[in-house]
């Protein structure tokens, strides 16, 4: 596929004689959201700490915009124009929120400096509902905005392709829902998102199309509707059906 | 321009003039004192640049002392007017730290440190060992070379410079950058923020200013010795002052350095206490470190607060 913004090629991943992940390719087109599920410990994290370079792939390459990026320092990465949000946020505690949307502005792919960079920041603060508290100082956030913070942050670099790491972890379900629509109106900034999520019900609710790992493996890649009734991907969840409506989420 | 930076600025600007003004109203020996109290500012505030704002703690510090030193002292030996020396031991200062850099902040936290440690040994080593620096008995400057009045004059502007160039730095992406690294540096570089790359910046900055001091220092004091300018103490002195005055803030390593002059100069004035210092500063640090981890600027800042507060309290009956 010519187009692809990411393309990830025939990576594995081992430490030591564990694999963590086994030969897996697949390719996200530009402004599509791409979901990435699989059960705990299928290789999800392993896989986006490869694409933004804090790991080296055992074997395989990762292609961002046609040019490899496996290896390559992870601030080089985000200057590049990938770039990834916590699951476990990392809030820059003593600097104010504004400030911490700041750090992105400056040194992201934008550089942007002076009054360009405040007009993003500010412009961020709102869409993502944090411009009345971004004076206050980041420690004093609640974990739901602190997973706008990380969100508004990764945004302030001007990625090209956004990787948000379990975004709706440790939310309740009507913030999960006003995630899930943020997630969708992304497209606004021309972001390509690729969301790796515990939650399935969220991810098959914003994906255009998602991959599904298990034990490192790609066991189905398709659109959601078809994936969740794939016997693989059914199985692979505790063997049951996969239940609907949305539910709180597990941790 | 910020506000606090505006604030900052007149600040220096209005304590320079004070300085520039004492020697003409007060006894040689207090403005000697003034010399030793800007030469600690300067040392102070340079190293919160690296140590304060991006929060890699250095005990190496001794090693610029020395390359800006001994480069005035060993090139006024050869006939090289004193002042022409200073820029180029400036520069000598920043390579030496990229040298020390390179390889150190491959390294987090205490490991840092422990390396710095190492680092300033060598340097002292080497000084007292080779036979160009004249070894551990030291250099003496060539005759002529001592002029109190215009070496005053410099150390202030040094001083001012280096106070203003960490308030400047503070509010640029640079000082926002280096925060961010203190604080988190996994998150930092996730944002895209080069974190080593600025590290050696802000190393540079720190090292130029120190070796500027320092070969001012050679002049003003006319000889030197790995014994002085490689002191551990010393090395010591310059991470303390920031710290008791309140680490990474602009006023706090210029209030650790008045007070750590100060003890100086009363204790260097009583034979019995003159080893005693090493005793005090611990007994500082500790204390800091205990009760307000950000020194006496965090304790003003939380005075100013219990005051107001106080005067709220009072101000609602009113109301």
């Amino acid at each position: 596929m010519a187009d692809a913004v990411l393309s990830v090629e025939a990576v594995s991943k081992r430490f030591g004689g564990l694999r963590a992940l086994q030969d897996v390719s697949f390719q996200v087109r530009p402004g599509e959201v791409f979901g990435v599920i699989g059960p705990n410990g299928a290789g999800k994290t392993t896989l986006f700490s490869i694409l933004v370079g804090a790991n080296r792939p055992t074997s395989g390459a990762v292609r961002f915009q046609g040019e490899r990026i496996d290896g390559l320092p992870t601030a080089r990465v985000v200057a590049r124009g990938l770039v990834r949000t916590h699951q476990i946020v990392r809030p820059f505690r003593e600097m104010t929120v504004r400030e911490n949307v700041a750090v992105g502005a400056a040194f992201g792919r934008g550089r942007r400096r002076g009054s360009e960079a405040a007009d993003r920041v500010q412009t961020l603060l709102e869409r993502t509902g944090l411009a009345l508290r971004a004076e206050v100082l980041a420690g004093t956030l609640t974990i739901g905005e602190l997973k706008r913070l990380e969100i508004a942050r990764a945004l302030a670099t001007e990625p090209a392709v956004l990787c948000l790491d379990e975004v709706m972890g440790g939310l309740n379900p009507s913030e999960i829902r006003d995630t899930m629509e943020f997630v969708r109106t992304l497209r606004d900034f021309s972001v390509t998102v690729l969301i790796i999520e515990h939650h399935i019900h969220a991810v098959v609710g914003v994906s255009d199309r998602i991959l599904v790992l298990n034990f490192g493996e790609k066991i189905a890649e398709g659109p959601p509707g078809e994936v969740v009734r794939d016997p693989l991907v059914v199985s692979a969840y505790l063997g049951s059906e996969i239940p609907a409506g949305p539910d709180p989420g597990t941790p | 321009m910020t506000r606090r930076l505006r604030l900052a600025l007149i600040g220096i600007a209005v304590g320079l003039a004070v300085f520039q003004a004492a020697p003409h109203l007060l006894e040689r020996g207090t403005v000697n004192d003034l010399w030793n109290v800007a030469f600690a500012i300067v040392l102070a505030s340079a190293w919160n640049i690296l140590g304060g704002f991006a929060g890699q703690v250095s005990i190496g510090y001794s090693a610029f002392l020395g390359i800006g030193a001994y480069t005035t002292a060993l090139l006024s030996l050869r006939g090289v007017d004193p002042w022409l020396t200073l820029p180029l031991g400036a520069v000598l200062g920043a390579a030496a730290s990229w040298i020390i850099g390179l390889p150190a902040f491959r390294l987090r936290g205490p490991y840092f440190t422990i390396a710095t440690i190492g680092v300033s040994e060598a340097v002292r080593v080497i000084a007292s060992g080779v036979s160009f620096t004249g070894g551990s008995s030291g250099v003496r400057m060539p005759p002529g070379t001592y002029n109190f009045e215009r070496n005053y004059v410099a150390i202030g502007l040094l001083a001012a410079a280096a106070v203003a160039i960490s308030a400047v730095i503070r509010d640029l992406p640079l000082g926002r950058a280096l925060s961010a690294v203190r604080q988190d540096v996994d998150a930092a570089e996730a944002l895209g923020v080069p974190s080593t790359r600025v590290k050696l910046i802000a190393h540079a900055i720190s090292a130029a200013l120190v070796a500027l001091a320092c070969g001012l220092f050679a002049m003003n004091f006319q000889y030197i010795a790995p014994g002085s300018v490689f002191d551990f103490r010393l090395s010591l002195s310059i991470v303390l002052m920031p710290i008791v005055g309140g680490v990474g803030t602009i006023a706090g390593p210029i209030l650790g350095a008045v007070i750590f002059s100060y003890l100086q100069i009363k204790l260097l004035s009583m034979p019995a206490l003159r080893d005693s210092y090493l005793f005090l500063y611990g007994g500082l640090l500790m204390l800091v470190m205990l009760f307000e981890p950000r020194g006496l600027v965090g304790l003003w800042s939380r005075l100013r607060r219990a005051i107001g507060s106080m005067a709220g309290q009072k101000a609602i009956p009113h109301g």
